[in-house]
């Protein structure tokens, strides 16, 4: 038996599906593909599959990571063509290789916020550079543990870039906290940014895509999750 | 032309469930459109997870998209929250494979399951922007039509629809679109294009027939306004159900839908002959498919899915001649890939444990029966092959193999029923645990407890049954006899369900109406009614305010005895069971006599005159 890593994209409408749905679609996939998997023992035998790091319904990704137990006697070449070819359009497989790090090392994500404007985005870049040096911006954090409550967004913000401008409105890359230990949603980062752009800076967005570059772990020499 | 996506994918951050919108899954068919190709809209009148469960819209939208000359996408009703943002930014219905305006499509059809959708098809119409009468319409709209069960009859939508699909539409849907493509561009009128289905066969064009209606409400005349046009519409089937065409790669959901699974038609039509179900009539008469067939597809389907699951979909599935050897064969092809079998429609009186627990290797669940009456002698009136003693033993056996739930259907407000049949119901229920599970000996029975469930539904008289010309209860009368019932269970280990009263009055209004109702449907719907269907939705003060309006009784549909020899509105469809037949069962149904099924005594009931199935086995 041998557990593979595959990296994923998930892009286009399929960024709508749920963690529950994206669960059986591997799995039906799987079949499909006639990939030997391991099943769980027990009174409802499933695969034996987890994801490393859960995906905001609504925001697409090329950097997603699921672990999957296989028999022996499938070459990571043959997982990853025969899955791709059963797969639907939207989730595509990167690579498979070996997991050796683990998923409980991870602390970070890198995200590309593209949020559109029109071609008045032109005040954005100085706007955006005055927020992320706030010292302290309020909001709402839901968890099912903790509930709801109020935190400093700063704290989970690890790095952001500063804005570029394009034809449909600005483009940054934000890293924010991820992962088990402390963790925050990007549409949250998203919304908090567009409002006090908004606000101070007079830029009205109608819209925004969000994508999940990288995965990062081990905070003390950082590295992509892979 | 405006592109929605941008505007439709800003909708569904907003909403409940986007997964119901997004399309794009494993299976689904993405056709780049020319200009020389035609498309058809296949709608569902229902959310996503309900449409996606139905085999019927599988089957005809792999089949058109097989015809290189046709695009076919998917259209299903949004959810109110989507709905309502749709409204505001002003995005019409769009198709679910490429985002594009309904109304721009060749030709829209709707299928219709049951009656309670007709506001949903209303309310589709109008979101897509199409006129919503056929007189409304002209060059540059779409042609409407409608197929599926409900279609054999549905005058009450003959103002709203171009044309009906009567009977099984593998044949004649590639028919259609081959008619179309001589049509267009062709400068002919849109009436010419419907003289032209006509020819075909199985296709009604209500605007084709007068209806002249008399004082007292009921049909005076019902006659064609042309020549060429027949005065009945004969049903078209497909005779070599192993010629039939069955899609082996279907689309495969992102999100869990209500018949989430592999589902293998075994055959069509029903052998049993029960008086009030439609499903018996309509589709006579029985085509199985071959063992090997079906192995073949369902083989296909494995490979092509992944599902989990595999059911056997039919009317009776125990009906099946050569059931043994077929799941004996499915079972070799799904236990070791860890695939569920299941048989959704046993029938007692056939009901093998054995067979049981063959097919629950797999996976144990709980068994429901139906036997739709509370005593023998209202089943002989409805001709329901139940007997007492068969559904005792069998829940002796079911009971002793490990079962410890059994769930019993019933029906309400059938034709002669007394209190005391009402009172059989509850004295079933308790037959089934005193004698099927405190008989067993205490050491020997494998569940601590057992549980059933009693559910009612209340009889809906269905046009193409011998009891199309009876009244439906009152609702008064249909809840009065719920709480009898209620009070006359008194177990402990039943459990009593019965469904809404005011819709099955709708549904038997709508299921006998006549082309009159179009106006109330319509009315309905800018009051408000959709989703009939879903008790959240069903306002049935509102329905009431319509029927109002427009100046119609519903009692007039529902609660009438007809006389035989009224015209009936759907008197133009021809099933191939003439009236005489039908007559004759209701009279047998009034003297307590069962006919047999077709395959112990054919009973005559012209079915035969296809020229295949059962009746020449
Ligand atoms: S003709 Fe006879 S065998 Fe054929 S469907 Fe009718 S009753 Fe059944």
């Amino acid at each position: 038996m041998s557990k593979r890593r595959l990296v994923f994209s998930k892009t286009g409408m399929a960024k709508y599906i749920s963690h529950l749905d994206l669960l059986r679609c591997f799995t039906r996939s799987i079949m499909r593909a006639e990939l030997p998997a391991v099943y769980s023992q027990g009174f409802n035998p499933h695969m034996k599959m987890t994801f490393s790091l859960p995906l905001s319904v609504g925001v697409t990704s090329s950097c997603e990571c699921v672990d999957i137990e296989f028999e022996r006697g499938v070459s990571d070449g043959e997982i990853m063509k025969r899955l791709n070819s059963a797969l639907p359009p939207d989730i595509r497989i990167i690579s498979v290789r070996d997991p050796n790090i683990s998923a409980n090392d991870i602390f970070g994500a890198e995200y590309r916020l593209t949020l559109l404007c029109g071609g008045a985005g032109e005040n954005a870049p100085k706007a955006a550079g005055e927020f992320f040096a706030l010292p302290e911006v309020k909001i709402i954090k839901r968890t099912k543990k903790k509930g709801e409550r109020e935190v400093n967004l700063m704290d989970f913000v690890l790095g952001a870039e500063a804005p570029k401008v394009t034809d449909e409105g600005i483009e940054l890359y934000i890293t924010l906290s991820a992962g088990g230990q402390k963790n925050l949603k990007p549409e949250i980062a998203a919304e908090a940014l567009i409002k006090y752009l908004t606000e101070n800076a007079d830029i009205r967005v109608t819209g925004y895509n969000i994508h999940r570059t990288k995965i990062l772990c081990d905070i003390n020499d950082p590295k992509i999750f892979k | 032309m405006r592109d929605y996506r941008t505007d439709y994918e800003d909708c569904l951050r907003r909403v409940q469930k986007p997964a119901r919108y997004i399309g794009n899954e494993f299976g689904s068919v993405h056709k780049d459109k020319t200009d020389d190709m035609m498309s058809f809209a296949f709608c569902f009148p229902d959310v996503y997870e309900v449409g996606m469960s139905h085999l019927g819209m599988k089957i005809l939208y792999h089949m058109l998209n097989e015809r290189e000359d046709t695009v076919c996408e998917r259209v299903f009703a949004p959810w109110d929250d989507m709905e309502k943002l749709m409204r505001e930014r002003d995005i019409p219905l769009l198709s679910m494979e490429s985002c594009a305006p309904v109304r721009e499509f060749d030709i829209v059809g709707f299928t219709l399951q049951y009656e309670m959708s007709y506001s949903n098809v209303v309310n589709m119409l109008d979101l897509a922007g199409i006129p919503l009468r056929t007189r409304e319409r002209g060059a540059g709209d779409p042609f409407v039509c409608c197929g599926g069960p409900c279609a054999y009859h549905a005058e009450p939508l003959a103002e709203l629809v171009d044309f009906f699909i009567l009977g099984e539409g593998e044949e004649v849907n590639g028919e259609i679109m081959d008619e179309y493509k001589k049509w267009c561009g062709s400068g002919k009128s849109r009436d010419d294009f419907l003289m032209s289905l006509v020819a075909l066969g199985g296709i009604y064009v209500p605007k084709f027939y007068d209806v002249e209606f008399s004082d007292d409400n009921t049909i005076k005349r019902f006659e064609p306004n042309r020549p060429g046009v027949p005065k009945q519409v004969r049903k078209r089937i497909i005779l070599d159900f192993d010629k039939c065409y069955a899609p082996e790669k279907l689309i495969v959901p992102f999100m869990e839908t209500v018949h989430d699974r592999i589902m293998l038609e075994l055959f069509r039509g029903c052998i049993r002959g029960c008086r009030f179900c439609q499903a018996g009539y309509i589709y006579r008469p029985v085509r199985e498919r071959s063992v090997d067939r079906l192995c073949g597809i369902a083989d296909g389907c494995i490979k092509n899915t992944g599902y989990e699951e595999m059911s056997l979909s039919s009317l009776s599935t125990s009906d099946y001649r050569e059931l043994q050897e077929l799941i004996d064969r499915l079972l070799g092809m799904t236990v070791d890939k860890r695939i569920n079998l299941s048989l959704p429609s046993l029938r007692v009186d056939n009901f093998s444990m054995e067979l049981m627990e063959k097919v629950q290797k797999v996976k144990k669940s709980g068994l429901t029966f139906a036997p739709e009456a509370g005593t023998q002698r209202l089943r002989d009136v409805i001709n329901k092959n139940v007997i007492e003693s068969d559904l005792i033993r069998t829940s002796r056996i079911a009971f002793g193999g490990g079962y410890n739930r059994i769930k019993l259907y019933f029906m309400l407000g059938l034709p002669t029923e007394t209190y005391d049949d009402v009172k059989g119901i509850a004295d079933l229920a308790k037959k089934v645990i005193d004698e099927g599970f405190f008989s067993i000996p205490p050491e020997e029975r494998k569940g601590r407890s057992v549980s059933i469930t009693v559910s009612t539904s209340f009889f809906v008289p269905k046009p193409f049954t011998p009891f199309q010309w009876e009244p439906q209860n009152l609702i008064s009368e249909m809840e009065d006899k719920a709480r009898f019932l209620k009070e006359n269970i008194r177990s402990k280990k039943i459990v009593y369900n019965w469904h809404n009263s005011d819709i099955s009055l709708l549904e038997a209004v709508f299921a006998k109406g006549d082309r009159r109702l179009s106006e109330v449907l319509i009315t309905a719907h800018e009051l408000g009614c959709k989703f009939d269907g879903w008790t959240d939705f069903f306002d049935y003060e509102k329905w009431l305010e319509a029927f109002r309006i427009n100046n119609i009784d519903p009692a007039f549909y529902a609660n009438r005895r007809i006389p035989y020899d009224e015209i009936l509105p759907w008197d133009y469809a021809d099933i191939g069971v003439p009236k005489s037949y039908l007559i004759k069962e209701h009279k047998r149904a009034y003297e307590e006599k069962t006919t047999p099924d077709c395959r112990e005594k054919c009973g005559g009931c012209g079915a035969a005159s296809f020229g295949g199935g059962v009746c020449f086995e």
